[in-house]
Formats: C-alpha cells, sequence, structure tokens
C-alpha cells in the first residue's frame, strides 16, 4: 500500500517519543488499543497548572500510519489547552495524512489516545483535590 | 460462505488440521480442472469456483485467528474493528510492557532475551486457544458465553502481531550472521 508522504515523514521521524514520569500528578497517560490489528499505543501529555499541555510523548507499537497519526497528535496538542486537545477529531488527523479508509481506525485511535491521556489526567486531579 | 460446512468439519475450534488437510486436497483433485475437460462451461465454471471456495475454507481454517473468526461469524456473531470489544487496561498494559522489553532486547541485540519473551507470548497465545477450545466444544455457545469469548479473539491478535515481531528480529540476526560469517559488515 502507498503511504503518503506526510505519514512517511512521520514514521521514519516521529516526533516526541519517549515516556514522561506516569506518577507525576500532572502527567495524564493513555493507553489504547486495536484488538482487530493489535497495535498498542501510549500517550502521555504534562499539564501545566493553567491547563495547557506543555509536554507530550508517545510510543507506538503498529504500522507506519499508526505511528504517524499518534507523532502528529502530540505535535498537535503540544502548547494548547486540554480542552482545545479534547476537541481534536480523528477526521483531522485523517485529513492532515491523508489516510487510506483501511487505515482510519490508526486515526480513531490517536483520538481515544489523547482522550485516555486527558481522563487520567483529570482523574488523579480529582483525586488530588479529594 | 462457512467453511466448516464446506470441508465438513464440525464447529468447533480444536481441528484436525491433517485430516482437513486430507480433505482439502481429495477435494481438490475431485474438482481439477482436467476432471472437467469433457464438461459444458458452466459445469466447469461451478466446479471452478467450488474449488476456489475450498481452497479459502482451507486458508482460513488453518489459521488460527481466522478460525476463530470463522466460528464467532457462523454463531451469528459480527467481529472486526468496531463489533470487538476494547481491550482491557490490565491487558494493554502488559502488552506494551512485553512490546518495549522486546524492543529494548533488539536495540541490544539480545536475542536470547528475544527468544524467551518470544516463548513466553506464545505459552499465553496457546492458552488462549484453549480457552477458544473449551469455549465451542460443546456445540453452540449461548450469547452470554460469545460475547465473553470474543476479547480473545483480539488477545490472539495482540500476540500474533509480537510474534510476527519475534521472528522478524530472529530473521534479522540471522542476516546479520550470514553477512558476518561472509566477512561482510553488517
Amino acid at each position: 500500500m502507498a503511504y503518503s508522504e506526510k505519514v512517511i515523514d512521520h514514521a521514519e521521524n516521529p516526533r516526541n517519543v519517549g515516556t514522561l514520569d506516569k506518577e507525576d500528578p500532572s502527567v495524564g497517560t493513555g493507553l489504547v488499543g486495536a484488538p482487530a490489528c493489535g497495535d498498542v499505543m501510549r500517550l502521555q501529555i504534562k499539564v501545566s497548572d493553567d491547563g495547557v499541555i506543555q509536554d507530550a510523548k508517545f510510543k507506538t507499537f503498529g504500522c507506519g500510519s499508526a505511528i504517524a497519526s499518534s507523532s502528529l497528535a502530540t505535535e498537535w496538542i503540544k502548547g494548547k489547552k486540554v480542552e482545545e486537545a479534547e476537541a481534536i477529531k480523528n477526521v483531522d488527523i485523517v485529513n492532515e495524512l491523508n489516510l487510506p479508509p483501511v487505515k482510519i481506525h490508526c486515526s480513531v485511535l490517536a483520538e481515544d489516545a489523547i482522550k485516555s491521556a486527558i481522563a487520567d489526567y483529570r482523574a488523579k486531579q480529582a483525586a488530588k483535590k479529594a | 460462505m462457512d467453511p466448516f460446512a464446506m470441508l465438513g468439519a464440525p464447529r468447533r475450534f480444536d481441528l484436525d488440521l491433517s485430516a482437513l488437510e486430507k480433505t482439502h486436497r481429495e477435494l481438490s483433485r475431485a474438482l481439477h480442472p482436467d476432471k472437467f475437460a469433457q464438461a459444458g462451461a458452466s459445469e466447469r465454471r461451478a466446479a471452478l469456483e467450488k474449488a476456489a471456495s475450498v481452497n479459502e475454507a482451507w486458508r482460513v481454517l488453518r489459521d488460527p485467528i481466522r478460525r476463530a473468526e470463522a466460528l464467532f461469524q457462523a454463531e451469528g456473531l459480527a467481529v472486526g474493528e468496531t463489533n470487538e470489544p476494547k481491550a482491557s487496561p490490565a491487558f494493554l498494559m502488559e502488552v506494551m510492557e512485553e512490546r518495549e522489553a522486546l524492543a529494548d532486547a533488539r536495540a541490544a541485540r539480545d536475542l536470547a532475551k528475544v527468544k524467551a519473551l518470544g516463548a513466553g507470548v506464545s505459552a499465553r497465545a496457546k492458552a488462549v486457544e484453549s480457552r477458544l477450545t473449551a469455549g465451542f466444544a460443546g456445540g453452540s455457545p449461548s450469547r452470554d458465553e460469545l460475547a465473553a469469548l470474543l476479547p480473545l479473539l483480539g488477545e490472539l491478535r495482540f500476540y500474533r502481531r509480537f510474534l510476527d515481531e519475534v521472528e522478524a528480529i530472529e530473521e534479522e540476526a540471522e542476516e546479520r550472521a550470514l553477512a558476518g560469517a561472509r566477512g561482510v559488515s553488517p
């Protein structure tokens, strides 16, 4: 299958690969997987006190499109407010990377990963206040 | 197409693959175009189509993942992207940790570690297959039973992905060893 240039760029030079300390209360960790293909993706955010995503890291074991989708997702959410990051839709990723229909689930996985990281961050913040 | 019916196999997960391979061979031989050289065009076409279905049924049933998919479908349960439940966080955590350990072992060129990780995942895949065997052993499972079995299919795919990666790393190491033996720097 032919990958678009942007997918190849992100897959060969993925941005923000790595890990953040998942015990840090300002870090949210999202871990998602696609049972239909066996890909796993971890996306982490570090949020400042005023609700801005200062840093984002990811680790994806999967195809080029899954790596590109998560790489792009981390690029996009850095510097955004949590609410703005939450509004990112998988179709935005599909359009940016020109993903073919069979690879749309990779972008869904990336959107889920963002949401799951945000949910984890919020749960930690709520626990801190309690 | 129901691949089980096509090859006359019982609707179970644990199949006698050598017997099934024999059935496939016999059916393929009986449907061979040479046997239909004198037949009419429509009969020839029908034999050709049936031969293709028989081949496809064998390809499905010999592969544990495709066989499991076919079992769920034969019991009226849809499989695939939007129909299967999400993997549990604990399971995903485990897969992620194992994938990272595998990536580290690859980077360190620690082939013994790669093999050990592969053996561990292989054993877990076998355990999942045993649960599928048990689940489909007593005739048609109920809807609830089917729903409880469905996550196992996803687990098998995660394990398959892992084991494909193990295989790729082993091949990579073999190529490196061969290149080394020829005195070519890898």
